[in-house]
């Protein structure tokens, strides 16, 4: 086939986003993707989240520019939407608050001057969905994120080694981010 | 340059004609002196314009040429190379294009090969099991096999006398036996296969008798039965053995084509398909463009674009709503094909009130919308065959619970250690 393939929405809990910084791209192509390997090694450039979306604000100075906070078991994500996502953009200026979202779309660092690496979501897509969506994605991220979680501990791939490298991961830190994660849907199955 | 000259002059006068060697040489020296053309094309030049000069018929000429040296089927090495043929027809096989007038299988003594007649060659057609003699041919190759051409400088004489065809793949007693499990196919072979029809498809194309999927207890694979093959219908869930079927390739898959000399037998057998039925789960991450409402061409429901078909241009489209998916796995992607049916349920609207809704809205994007809306960010379970990159869904499920056992035996996992 041709070059061209989809990059698979990668599942990651909003603690392990956070404390992600090591960001890849190929430098001989400026159209080639740009990834982010996380402390369990998840080499991401699109992401699918579901939460709860608790704030949203517009913080654009000439145009619209939706700033949005979507909470998890974990933690929270940061989603920007500007003129460049209508659609996400849109949603965000009507919905209520707070809402069940499920956020498609590619993750981006903003480093500060002291530093400290900050990671967004630019959605592509963000659609509200039900209480059983969030949990089905909770489940879902839990098994994925342990799966990881498990291959850095073997040091089974490129992935798993080089983010043990670069974080010196400490797998029951996230290990009990899962633990804490599924605790919470034991009451809902 | 003379002695080129010279033999342009003898080849003319062989058919009684005179033509001054000054004239030829002249015309020679300016074409290769001046105009720099290699030798060889000026030679052709140079004769060519006689023959036009002289009205001499150019396939007339250049038989005389040819005449005296017959080629074997199997001598035939060379692109390009000119040959005269005593050959018997083995076979004629279905014409594929207005161009051509016939097109089958010439053999002899050493081998077969496939041949073309052109149209514009304006020859007699072959008879199937009679011999003939090819005078001026021309042998082309293809996939990397060699044919002969018969054009317009061909001619063609009948013979009385047989002409032996040696052994080989191709004579059509040899073919009917190979009957093949599907999973073995592979293109550009003959192949007789038994298997139940498990699919059959909206016709896209008028040329088209049917086409679909058939199967076997070793896999599954695309069939299109040409309606040039005047074989009768076949119908989903029953078995049939097809007699003499090619299979071809395309895009790496290889399918199987229906022709004039196949033949469909009904079976009364129930022939088990082993499942190719796949099923995929994942989140919805994205439906794209081409899905909702849109419309098809009435003729070969193909879907339009901005109100053209690719086939039949400016038509009047038939209204119709369909999704095509991206599902997420989070470690793969997979396209899925809805059709109307699924997508009427899955969305809770049906085509009626999705063109009331586009044309209220002026819009028919707010169909799609609606779509993404109820659909988008949610996980499924889809099964279906699969077609190239998509899966043509048959059913799809809303997961419609957490999975108990995972979540104790993750909780398990963690809390032990």
């Amino acid at each position: 086939m041709a070059g061209f393939f989809r990059e698979v929405s990668r599942r990651v809990f909003a603690q392990e986003l956070k404390d992600s910084n090591l960001t890849s791209r190929d430098e001989s192509d400026q159209y080639a993707p740009q990834y982010l390997l996380t402390p369990t090694g998840a080499k991401v450039n699109r992401i699918f989240i579901v939460g709860t979306l608790i704030e949203k604000e517009d913080i654009g100075t000439d145009s619209e520019y939706w700033r949005g906070r979507v909470s998890d078991p974990t933690g929270s994500f940061l989603i920007y939407a500007g003129q460049y996502q209508p659609e996400a953009a849109q949603f965000l200026a009507e919905c209520e608050l707070p809402a069940f979202v499920a956020v498609i779309g590619k993750t981006s660092t903003y480093t500060t001057d002291d530093g400290n690496v900050l990671t967004s979501i630019r959605p592509e897509s963000v659609q509200q969905v039900d209480e059983l969506t969030r949990n089905l994605w909770v489940l879902d991220t839990a098994k994925q994120t342990l799966e990881r979680i498990r291959a850095v501990e073997a040091q089974e791939d490129a992935n798993s080694k080089l983010a043990k490298e670069h974080y010196s991961t400490d797998i029951e830190i996230y290990r009990e981010m899962v633990r804490k994660a599924i605790e919470s849907l034991k009451d809902n199955v | 340059m003379k002695q080129t000259a010279e033999s342009i002059r003898d080849r003319f006068m062989k058919l009684g004609i005179d033509v001054p060697v000054e004239d030829i040489e002249s015309r020679l020296d300016e074409l290769i002196k001046k105009f720099k053309v290699p030798s060889n094309e000026a030679q052709r030049s140079v004769t060519n314009y006689f023959l036009k000069k002289y009205s001499i018929p150019k396939n007339e000429f250049y038989v005389r040429q040819a005449e005296p040296q017959l080629t074997k089927v199997a001598d035939i090495t060379e692109n390009g190379q000119w040959a005269n043929l005593k050959a018997k027809v083995v076979q004629l096989w279905e014409n594929t294009h207005e161009s051509i007038s016939q097109v089958g299988l010439l053999g002899d003594e050493t081998g077969i090969i496939k041949f073309t007649i052109w149209k514009n060659a304006e020859l007699p057609p072959l008879e199937q099991g009679e011999s003939y003699l090819l005078r001026s041919v021309v042998v082309g190759e293809y996939n990397e096999r060699f044919q002969v051409q018969v054009n317009k400088n061909s001619s063609i004489e009948k013979l009385s006398e047989p002409v032996e065809v040696g052994g080989g793949d191709f004579t059509p007693a040899a073919r009917e036996a190979e009957l093949r499990n599907i999973v073995d196919l592979v293109g550009n072979q003959w192949a007789t296969v038994r298997g139940k029809v498990v699919q059959l498809w909206e016709n896209s194309h008028e040329s088209i008798e049917q086409a679909g999927l058939i199967g076997d207890e070793t896999g599954v694979i695309k069939f299109t039965n040409w309606a040039s093959s005047e074989l009768p219908d076949m119908e989903e869930g029953k078995s049939y053995m097809l007699k003499n079927v090619v299979v071809s390739e395309w895009n790496g898959k290889a399918q199987v084509q229906l022709n004039k000399s196949s033949s469909i037998e009904t079976l009364d057998e129930d022939i088990e398909v082993r499942t190719s039925v796949f099923t995929y789960v994942g989140a919805m991450i994205d439906i794209q463009t081409g899905s909702g409402l849109i419309k098809r061409c009435p003729e070969c429901k193909r879907a339009l674009v901005k109100g053209a078909c690719a086939e039949h241009g400016k038509v009047k489209g038939e209204y119709d709503l369909r999704i095509k998916a991206v599902l997420d796995s989070g470690t793969s992607t997979q396209d899925a094909l809805i059709n109307r049916e699924l997508t009427e349920e899955l969305a809770g609207i049906s085509l009626d009130s999705a063109i009331a809704m586009a044309a209220d809205a002026l819009d028919p994007g707010v169909v799609l919308d609606k779509l993404k809306h109820e659909l988008v960010g949610k996980y499924y379970t889809v099964s279906g065959h699969k077609l190239d990159r998509y899966i043509l869904v048959d059913s799809i499920t809303p997961m419609a619970s957490l999975d108990r056992e995972l979540l104790d035996e993750m909780l398990a996992e963690l809390e032990v250690e």
